[in-house]
């Protein structure tokens, strides 16, 4: 009996530890696969099957989370809003993360005009609160998941930058970088055999918690009607337009909010965790 | 800091007592906030509810639905429209076409603006002058610039317009008449700020960005309305309006849908009031562009679409199908059109008899401001039947650049929604068919020659014939295609009463109080 | 050091100037305004003439010269949307936009500030988890959904607060909340790393092991250094506040700068878009500057 209260005493401290990425798995899973686990097309309307509550029936199947106002199947919805909220996400913090620390990198190891016309940059796009950033390029480029992506990787990559630049800077007097410089190395080797690998940690963790953020970002688009383009749905867009339904049909907006919250709860407790892990700089024990 | 430091205290002696002690503390302060709402509506103040803040209360500038709202209430007009939508006096007490470009209007006596100083004929001539000025730069100069001059004769005053115009009258019911002697000593922008007029409601307050205030004229000519004062508050989002109505907040909200009217409904707490307004949803096609470049395209496109599906699943408040860009509040509206068949059979068989065609690509305009349920539901009818549409839903400004481009650069379908707020012909079928207009995607000499015609004719009769011809072409020819005529719908408290007008007017001295 | 501080003002100057020329050039590509201004059945003319008036007939470089002559001027341009003013219409939102902001702060740092005390005491213990997962929940929601559903059970269901608007206490105490969520996360995340980060020094070490304890350790030792970090999170909280905003003050229909943001790019309102962004980074340009020199006030080891 004594081993069974220690293995479930361990169990339950793994799962407290991996709950968050098992979920991003599921999210993931869910992704990937939606156009095989999806009971619905996600898009085909039923007009007089509108605002039905969960477990409603209808010729074809059943809605097991109700449908939404077009008579859209939202458990099928949710599984597809998956595939868009996590990729939007997920490419943004890509495609920021990489621009932004590139020219990080670059601006703290060449230093010179350089340096200063990207830092102050840099300045400039932390200066304007995002969202608003965000709006006026929507504005400019038109809404749809390609301009959202784009969109946010704009406003977001001086976040990466700032740090990256500073990072390099701080290991730029250290003895392997000043030695392979010395020898001649080229900016490309630097930069990826010494710099990179000891900046990495710092990165992750800020794009980690800039996931979720990109995820609440997205929403908040769907929300002031800049975000993806109607029909598609994501989490995002589904609780903006279930919002106007809370009183009369819950279902619209709650299950893909609950998605979107344990989404953003991972991604946030991953980034802290991480970020608290003494070999990524953190102070916890 | 003092607090942090008192709980910081606390803490470090006891952590768990803190813990209590911190949720406590927070359930204390939310409490002590808690005071009963604010806005104790009394029986004799109304609290409106509009999307949006006034864009001026000079009825003479830039203007918004929402600035209509509240100066239709402060300002009289030349003329008016009824509950019924017909034309009556309002400034003007009768009026006649004395020649084919001069009309005399007889000014009604006893009118006074709220500082007291009679409302004159040379105030009209004065407010007419004033909007038909280049200088002063109207918005909403291309209603009136066919006027050209306006003469004070007696009690009446004379217009004259460069050319025969029959939808002058139609266009006097949105002349807002203002006060010369004041907004020639304060000038044009204090006058904004603070607005005189000789209406039913005086200005009383205008917090920006958040509401403004007015309240009752006691000495007003006519009928005054229960509430002696009257509150415009600017709630962007739908669903607050709809709490704000639910709490008891606001007496009255504008801009709802059906499915928000089921809320209203359901709660008990609200009622829903709608009348079919004088807009029109319709589909515009390029005709410029594949697959709609194609008259049995457009034929099939029609035939795809349920209108009366989308009006019994989505809008259900009453709306009609119509089958012509007018509805029968207009003048120029011809009974005697033939609905769209729908028939999605034919439609099928119409789209593949030329597959390569109706498969190119094509995207459907839209705004976040249009109900997206509608826009859906079209592009999945369309869809169904071998149609190749991908939504673009872009914001107003972009939406109107688009839609209103050249045809190679516009999309090849948009949704939209047209009120002239003159419910005359020549407003909506003009921008929308004449070769001359932004808005139309139609190039015919034929259409453009009736249009004309119709234009600067004040024979009804000839007019009427005009318009009966360009509405048989548009639907033959599925030139565009109309959908339904859209009601208006407005929630409003329990106890109001209230009647919904197809110009989408609030006349604040219209409503009643049900006790 | 005075080198220091004229290479950080001029430093900052620059990026103000960036960020006004920047949205300058952005918003001339977000379309024309004048559509939005005219009537439907405006012709080709009408809209000649509005252009026009508005000025938007000339090239772009010399509405760019134009805009900043004005600007260095304070002569902040008229809003044609509006119909009043620029200057008139911010300073009558600036207010309600404090009102707000101050709501928000005070909330997230009077939750945020305890919260993460504990959790750095209870560092090791389960209750120090539930109080950083209740954390990050607070902000993995958007808020314009929380916020509906908060009006619908206080403001609808309950009827203890105003649904919307302003005018008295009750009025903030919704928006606030909801825009103090955001916030309450990184104050006590902050707080907790600050001060677990101080405990772990030697003379908070050698001040425990000499039985200093309680209120004394913190305040004597504790607080003056953790508020380094917490200080210059301020100073990007201030900013961030503004972005949230947006989203609050169109739900609780709270008349603030956000809203106007919103409703100004949504007119293509480009003259008071263009103010509210040179305040606004004004505000953060000097939100971090303060704190920078706040910094050696506070850590008189950190040298200018």
């Amino acid at each position: 009996m004594e081993y069974l209260k220690e293995a479930t005493f361990i169990l339950r401290r793994e799962i407290a530890q991996f709950w968050p990425y098992l979920f991003l798995v599921i999210f993931i899973v869910m992704a990937i696969l939606s156009p095989w686990i999806s009971p619905f097309d996600p898009d085909r309307q039923h007009l007089l099957a509108r605002l039905k509550a969960p477990g409603f029936e209808v010729n074809g199947g059943v809605f097991w989370l109700g449908s939404d106002e077009l008579g859209r199947d939202v458990l099928s919805r949710v599984i597809y809003g998956a595939r868009i909220s996590v990729f939007v996400a997920f490419l943004s913090v890509i495609f920021s993360g990489v621009a932004g620390t590139a020219l990080g990198m670059l601006a703290g190891h060449h230093r010179g005009w350089f340096e200063q016309i990207l830092m102050r940059l840099v300045d400039v796009f932390l200066s304007i609160p995002a969202i608003l950033l965000a709006i006026l390029l929507v504005a400019i480029l038109g809404p749809g998941i390609v301009n959202v992506i784009l969109v946010l990787s704009l406003s977001r990559w001086p976040r990466y930058a700032r740090v990256a630049h500073a990072q390099t800077l701080s290991l730029a007097n250290r003895e392997f970088v000043v030695i392979s410089n010395a020898m001649g190395a080229t900016t490309l080797h630097v930069l990826r055999t010494h710099i990179f690998p000891n900046i990495f940690n710092q990165i992750l963790v800020i794009a980690t918690l800039e996931f979720g953020l990109m995820v609440l970002f997205e929403a908040g688009l769907s929300f002031l009607g800049l975000g993806v383009q109607p029909p598609a749905a994501s989490w995002g867009s589904m609780l903006s337009t279930g919002r106007n339904y809370v009183s009369t049909a819950w279902w619209i907006s709650t299950f893909p909010g609950v998605g979107l919250f344990i989404l953003v709860l991972s991604a946030n407790t991953i980034g802290e965790r991480v970020g608290g892990l003494p070999k990524y700089g953190g102070t916890e024990s | 800091m003092v607090t942090i430091e008192v709980l910081v205290k606390i803490a470090f002696r006891e952590e768990r007592v803190f813990l209590a002690l911190f949720l406590k503390g927070l359930a204390v302060l939310l409490m002590a906030c808690i005071c009963l709402s604010a806005f104790a509506v009394t029986e004799e103040d109304i609290v409106i509810d509009l999307s949006g803040e006034p864009a001026s209360l000079d009825p003479h500038v830039q203007w918004n639905p929402a600035s209509y709202y509240v100066y239709r209430n402060i300002f009289d007009n030349l003329l008016m429209r009824d509950n019924e939508g017909k034309i009556v006096g309002q400034v003007a007490e009768t009026w006649e076409q004395t020649t084919d470009t001069t009309l005399k209007l007889t000014i009604r006596e006893g009118i006074f603006f709220h500082d007291g100083e009679p409302l004159k004929p040379s105030d009209v001539v004065f407010s007419i002058k004033r909007i038909i000025d280049p200088e002063f730069g109207s918005p909403q100069l291309g209603q009136f610039n066919k006027i050209v001059d306006a003469v004070a004769e007696e009690n009446a005053v004379i217009i004259v317009t460069a050319d025969p115009y029959p939808s002058l009258l139609a266009q006097l019911v949105k002349l807002s008449i203002v006060p010369e002697h004041i907004i020639s000593k304060v000038g044009d922008s204090k006058f904004n700020d603070a607005p005189i007029g000789s209406g039913p409601y005086a200005f009383l307050e205008w917090d920006r960005g958040n509401m403004v205030k007015l309240i009752r004229n006691e000495d007003y000519w006519g009928d005054v309305g229960p509430f002696l004062r009257a509150t415009f508050r600017s709630v962007p989002d739908v669903a607050t309006r709809v709490a704000d109505l639910r709490a008891g907040t606001a007496d009255l909200v504008v801009s709802i849908d059906a499915d928000f009217a089921q809320q209203i409904n359901s709660g008990g707490t609200g009622k829903v009031l709608s009348a079919l307004s004088e807009r029109v949803g319709y589909l515009g096609l390029n005709l410029e562009k594949p697959p709609f470049n194609n008259l049995e395209m457009r034929r099939a496109a029609s035939m795809a679409i349920d209108r009366q599906g989308i009006i019994e699943g989505l809008l259900q408040a009453g709306e009609v199908p119509i089958a012509q860009m007018l509805t029968p509040s207009h003048f120029g509206f011809d009974a005697t059109v033939p609905p769209f068949e729908f028939d999605v059979a034919r439609a099928r068989a119409i789209v593949s008899a030329n597959q390569a065609l109706a498969s190119s690509p094509a995207t459907l305009a839209t705004s976040p401001v249009f109900d997206q349920r509608i826009v859906q539901a079209i592009q999945q009818m369309l869809n169904d039947v071998g149609f190749n549409i991908a939504i673009s839903m872009s914001d107003m400004p972009r939406y109107l650049e688009i839609v209103t481009s050249p045809s190679n650069r516009n999309s090849e379908l948009s949704f939209g929604r047209w009120s002239c707020a003159c419910q005359d012909a020549d407003g909506v079928v003009y921008p929308l068919l004449h070769s001359s207009s932004n808005w139309s995607r139609v190039k015919s000499t034929h259409l453009d020659d009736l249009l004309e015609a119709a234009r600067s004719s004040l024979d009804p009769e000839v007019r009427q014939e005009a318009y009966d011809q360009v509405h048989q072409i548009v639907r033959e020819e599925y030139l565009m295609l109309p959908l339904y005529q859209a009601t208006v719908l407005y929630g409003a408290a329990v106890e109001l009463n209230f009647v919904p007008t197809a110009n989408e007017s609030m006349f604040l001295n219209r409503m009643r109080i049900a006790r | 050091m005075i080198r220091f501080l004229v290479f950080r003002f001029s430093q900052a100057a620059l990026t103000i100037f960036g960020v006004v020329s920047l949205v300058f050039f952005l918003q001339r590509l977000t379309g024309d305004p004048v559509a939005l201004l005219l009537p439907e059945t405006a012709t080709e003319d009408d809209i000649k003439v509005m252009r026009e008036v508005m000025g938007l007939d000339q090239p772009v470089w010399s509405q760019y010269a134009n805009f900043l002559f004005d600007t260095f001027k304070l002569d902040f341009g008229f809003s044609f949307v509006r119909n009043a003013p620029v200057s008139e219409i911010i300073t009558s939102r600036i207010p309600e936009t404090l009102e707000l902001a101050i709501g928000a702060l005070a909330f997230s740092m009077v939750c945020g500030f305890p919260l993460g005390l504990i959790m750095a005491f209870t560092a090791r213990r389960q209750v120090s988890k539930w109080l950083m997962a209740f954390v990050l929940a607070c902000q993995s929601l958007p808020t314009f959904w929380s916020g509906i559903v908060m009006i619908l059970v206080f403001g609808v269901w309950l009827q203890w607060l105003p649904t919307s608007g302003t005018g008295s206490l009750s009025h903030l105490i919704m928006p606030s909340i909801s825009l103090g969520l955001l916030s309450l996360a990184t104050y006590a995340r902050m707080t907790r790393t600050a001060v677990l980060e101080e405990l772990e020094k030697d003379y908070i070490r050698s001040a425990r092991a000499r039985g200093v304890r309680g209120a004394r350790l913190v305040r004597k030792h504790l607080l003056r250094n953790s508020l380094v970090p917490i200080v210059s999170i301020s100073a990007i909280e201030v900013s961030q506040l503004l972005a949230g905003a947006v989203v609050v003050e169109t739900v609780f229909a709270w008349p603030g700068l956000g809203l106007l943001t919103m409703q100004s790019i949504a007119a293509r309102d480009f003259a008071v878009v263009q103010i509210i962004v040179l305040l606004g980074s004004f505000i953060t340009v000097s939100a971090n500057l303060i704190s920078d020199l706040l910094y050696s006030i506070i850590d008189p080891r950190i040298r200018l």
